[in-house]
């Protein structure tokens, strides 16, 4: 630490060489990764998520839904992600391509999304905005979402508009509907599906021998 | 130290800065010359750092992945997906495919709809020879067909196959699949289709347009 | 044997403190309050976790927005403003010269606190990201660049000015800190916000910063603190001090490698977290050379050593437990748990928060010429600091545990997982109560020490500070 211009070189090179290592070998590995190109159904994987859902992207960032929830699944022998029917293969790389900001989420206090607009049973709409709208357990109910609208005389009750019962349904006369907000953030939870089987998503075992894929 | 309680209002200094500098320096250039025992510490830790590289080491080749970007399970080998050709099961893909394309007319049951899509389930044309039923599927049909009985006219099975005019250029993979599948599903029991056959049909008609039920019934 | 002159002992207060009184003043003050509020956020987010109806209306505070302002209060208010504070303090004194450019800092100060300030506006009113420590909008970060840059060339000055030339352990650190988190940042944020990363690329770029952050930025901090006080306080020699510099490097070198251990089984190649691991286990060494340098802060007599003490301690604890539970068959129980929170509360609050009270109880004196008015209200902070960390620390950790064994076993629904896991929950809650009250006490005890005109000033109750000794290793 003695000579000035050597610490601050070595700090710096110190700096750079774990950049190199965790930051630009990673990009230059992943970076330029591309959709899978499937020959069979002639379609690339992933696919985008169609506009309303990116919009709904940015409603679940800046709600901050990734502070309880995670969109990474883990491989069925590491835990129980695939006995609660999160999904049936590992996430990898690929499916993250189209992300503006990758949503992994660090803790577990709700269950795993990364797969829910493909779960068997499948969610719809509307069980989403009741979810929503009420809240579950731990999970907050989110209120501000929906608005709570009068049904005027000259004005059909709104399509969308959910069917509560019990202390939370609104008052007669009266309808919850979602919010632009709402609805866009439930397209983007409807769009989450990692169901594709990608070949690096099953790979081998070192003792078998039989290989899995859609290739050809 | 002394053993009066200390003010933590002020707390007292133990040295002055100067000097605490200038000791840590002279401790860096103390030499053990005056004792002449080993001093432990350096060589304890020199063999704990050792250690610790050894273990780094070792885990890394283990579950380093091979550094490889596919590789997502710390104790999978690397696939070679490219070069070998990969079985697929094809009922698997022509369930899929049928699933894409085939169930908005054929129905999901397979029994088509009355008077306008015929069905699959039972049908002599697809239990029958293959050589019809791959015509069908590659280049298409058109004009009145009966199955099992029933006319059907009104609407014309599309060219599927990579044919011109085709509308979706299945490869003969595909439509040997979705054939396999057809022929095995509804309670339908007939020998699956491979891709070859569909090959060898596609070779010896060439590029043709849609054919009719009564060329078909030429075809033995 | 010594070349040097031994030097007669000296006032601990002198021209060095008085040139930087306002400017640190002013940084401490701004911590002290961006402490309160974190504290305050933090008990809205455990209270939510109990009662999730609490605030659920307000959506400027429901709970994702609320974990979003806490991180950045914690960090770029009180962790930043405090860490700048104590580290321009020690490097003022270790030069042997007043600070030159404070103005520069002053201007870096009211920009950097803007800046944050706007940021957290901005998070409540649902322009945030949640990006880990990267949640405000982007146009903020170079502003917040630039301001550290400006807050930094005080410091940087200091080393370079230094009237000795060896350079001492906490001086290396302190500089450290200054230099690199600049760099570091603008990384970080041009590969995040500005040309960004494809897909999980982000993730692996967001736990480098994170990481390096943490091991780049706070750690030397408080490392800086720690090694100061201890020989300054004690009077003696830090024994080992020969590896110090070892430490010092294998921190820098391997620290911010480490980030990617979060990432086992996630969707990374695999590589990307066992080199973390490495990392991790590898960064053992730099622990046991701080716990041989700095075991003597375990001495009695000082309160603010016993701050240190605690510092000390929960760092230590908190890199062995980080190595081990990097490790892939333990982090399969307690990753994606609370458990990762009681990880990164025993580094921020226990590490560095304690060892920074510690070195805001030394300083102040020396900074203001004023001693603390009250010995009740430094040893009730001390206790409500001790409990509250640690209450909080373990009650996370036994939730991590409980919440990880829930997880793995499939029948168990989460409102189960929330129900076994509350009483703990409460607990933690119940700590963080503790610990704001203990820090409110601070800052009034800051607030009245400004404010009251002393009976004396503390250069008169300071003893002359003796000579240290060179020990015969």
């Amino acid at each position: 630490m003695r000579n000035g211009f050597l610490f601050f070189i070595g700090l710096f090179a110190a700096l750079t060489l774990s950049w190199a290592g965790v930051a630009l070998w990673p990009n230059w590995q992943l970076g330029l990764l591309k959709p899978f190109y499937d020959q069979n159904d002639e379609k690339a994987y992933p696919q985008r998520t169609p506009g309303i859902a990116a919009e709904g992207r940015m409603v679940y960032d800046d709600l901050g839904c990734a502070a309880c929830h995670t969109q990474q699944v883990r491989r069925p022998d590491l835990g129980s992600d695939k006995a609660r029917g999160w999904g049936d293969r590992q996430s990898v790389a690929r499916d993250y391509i189209y992300d503006t900001h990758v949503e992994l989420g660090a803790i577990r206090v709700g269950p795993d999304l990364a797969n829910l607009g493909a779960r068997k049973p499948a969610y719809d709409r509307d069980d989403l905005y009741k979810l929503l709208y009420a809240g579950v357990g731990a999970m907050p109910s989110y209120k501000f979402l929906f608005e709570q609208r009068v049904i005027s005389s000259n004005r059909q009750p709104a399509d969308d508009a959910i069917t509560l019962y019990g202390p939370l349904a609104p008052p007669p006369g009266t309808e919850i509907v979602p919010t632009h907000r709402a609805r866009r953030l439930v397209e983007y939870l409807l769009s989450l599906s990692q169901s594709y089987e990608y070949p690096e998503a099953t790979p081998v075992e070192p003792a078998a021998q039989g290989k899995e894929g859609e290739k050809k | 130290m002394s053993d009066e309680p200390l003010d933590p209002r002020v707390e007292q200094p133990g040295a002055s800065d100067d000097s605490l500098v200038s000791a840590h320096e002279e401790t860096l250039h103390h030499k053990s010359g005056g004792d002449a025992h080993y001093k432990m510490l350096p060589l304890v830790l020199l063999f704990v750092f050792s250690g610790l590289i050894f273990f780094g080491g070792t885990y890394l080749n283990r579950f380093a992945g091979h550094y490889h970007p596919e590789i997502f399970n710390e104790y999978a080998q690397p696939t070679n997906a490219a070069a070998a050709p990969v079985k697929v099961d094809p009922v698997v893909l022509g369930k899929k495919s049928f699933e894409q394309v085939c169930i908005t007319c054929h129905q999901a049951t397979g029994l088509g709809v009355p008077g306008v899509y015929p069905p699959l389930a039972g049908s002599e044309w697809v239990l029958g020879t293959p050589d019809r039923v791959i015509r069908i599927v590659l280049y298409g049909l058109k004009g009145p067909v009966t199955v099992k009985g029933n006319t059907f006219g009104a609407a014309a099975m599309p060219v599927i196959g990579k044919v011109t005019g085709s509308g979706y250029n299945w490869s003969d993979e595909r439509i040997a699949a979705v054939l396999t599948y057809v022929r095995q599903e509804w309670g339908n029991k007939a020998s699956p289709i491979t891709p070859e056959q569909v090959a060898a049909i596609h070779e010896k008609e060439g590029d043709r347009k849609e054919w009719s039920a009564e060329e078909l019934e030429k075809i033995q | 044997m010594t070349a040097a002159p031994s030097h007669a002992s000296q006032a601990d207060v002198s021209e060095i403190d008085a040139v930087a009184r306002w400017p640190l003043v002013l940084l401490l003050a701004s911590a002290l309050v961006w402490l309160l509020i974190t504290g305050t956020l933090a008990l809205v987010q455990y209270v939510q976790l109990l009662f999730p109806g609490f605030l659920a209306e307000c959506p400027a505070l429901s709970y994702g927005r609320v974990d979003m302002l806490l991180q950045s209060t914690l960090v770029y208010g009180w962790i930043a403003n405090a860490g700048f504070a104590v580290g321009l303090w020690i490097l003022s004194r270790l030069a042997g010269a007043p600070l030159r450019s404070l103005n520069w800092a002053v201007a870096g100060w009211f920009f950097w606190n803007l800046t944050v300030s706007i940021g957290l506006i901005c998070v409540l009113f649902g322009e945030g990201t949640s990006v880990p420590w990267m949640h405000f909008p982007r146009f903020l970060y170079p502003a917040m660049v630039v301001a550290f840059g400006a807050i930094s060339v005080p410091g940087v000055l200091a080393w370079t000015g230094r009237t000795q030339r060896p350079v001492f352990a906490a001086q290396g650190y302190a500089v450290a800190a200054l230099f690199l988190f600049v760099w570091l940042f603008s990384a970080a944020q041009v590969m995040l916000f500005w040309a960004p990363a494809r897909g999980v690329v982000q993730a692996v770029i967001g736990e480098w910063f994170v990481q390096g952050a943490w091991s780049l930025w706070v750690a030397p901090l408080a490392l800086a603190a720690a090694y100061y006080l201890v020989p300054k306080i004690t009077g003696r020699v830090l024994s080992g001090y020969n590896f110090a510099s070892l430490g010092f490097w294998t921190l820098v070198v391997v620290g911010p490698w480490t980030g990617g251990r979060h990432l086992a089984g996630g969707p990374v190649p695999a590589w990307i977290p066992s080199v973390a691991i490495v990392a991790a286990v590898l960064l053992a060494f730099h622990y046991i050379v701080v716990a041989l340098n700095l075991h003597g802060a375990f001495s009695r007599g000082s309160t603010a050593l016993k701050f240190v003490a605690y510092g000390v301690a929960a760092y230590l604890l908190g890199g062995f437990v980080d190595a081990a539970t990097a490790l892939r068959d333990i982090a399969q129980a307690t990753q994606l748990t609370w458990f990762t929170q009681a990880q990164g509360q025993l580094a921020l609050l226990g590490a560095f928060s304690m060892t920074i009270f510690g070195a805001i109880y030394f300083l102040v004196p020396r900074l203001t010429n004023k001693p603390w008015p009250s010995t009740p209200l430094i040893r009730a902070h001390f206790a409500a600091a001790f409990i509250g960390t640690t209450g909080i620390v373990l009650a996370f950790a036994v939730a991590g545990f409980v919440q990880g064994h829930d997880l793995a076993n499939a029948s168990v629904s989460f409102a189960d997982i929330a129900a076994h896991t509350h009483v703990w929950i409460e607990i933690a809650a119940a700590s963080q109560a503790v610990l704001l009250v203990g820090n409110a006490l601070l800052a009034l005890h800051f607030a009245s020490l400004l404010v009251i005109r002393p009976a004396a000033t503390a250069a008169s109750l300071l003893r002359p500070a003796p000579a240290m000794e060179a020990s015969a290793i």
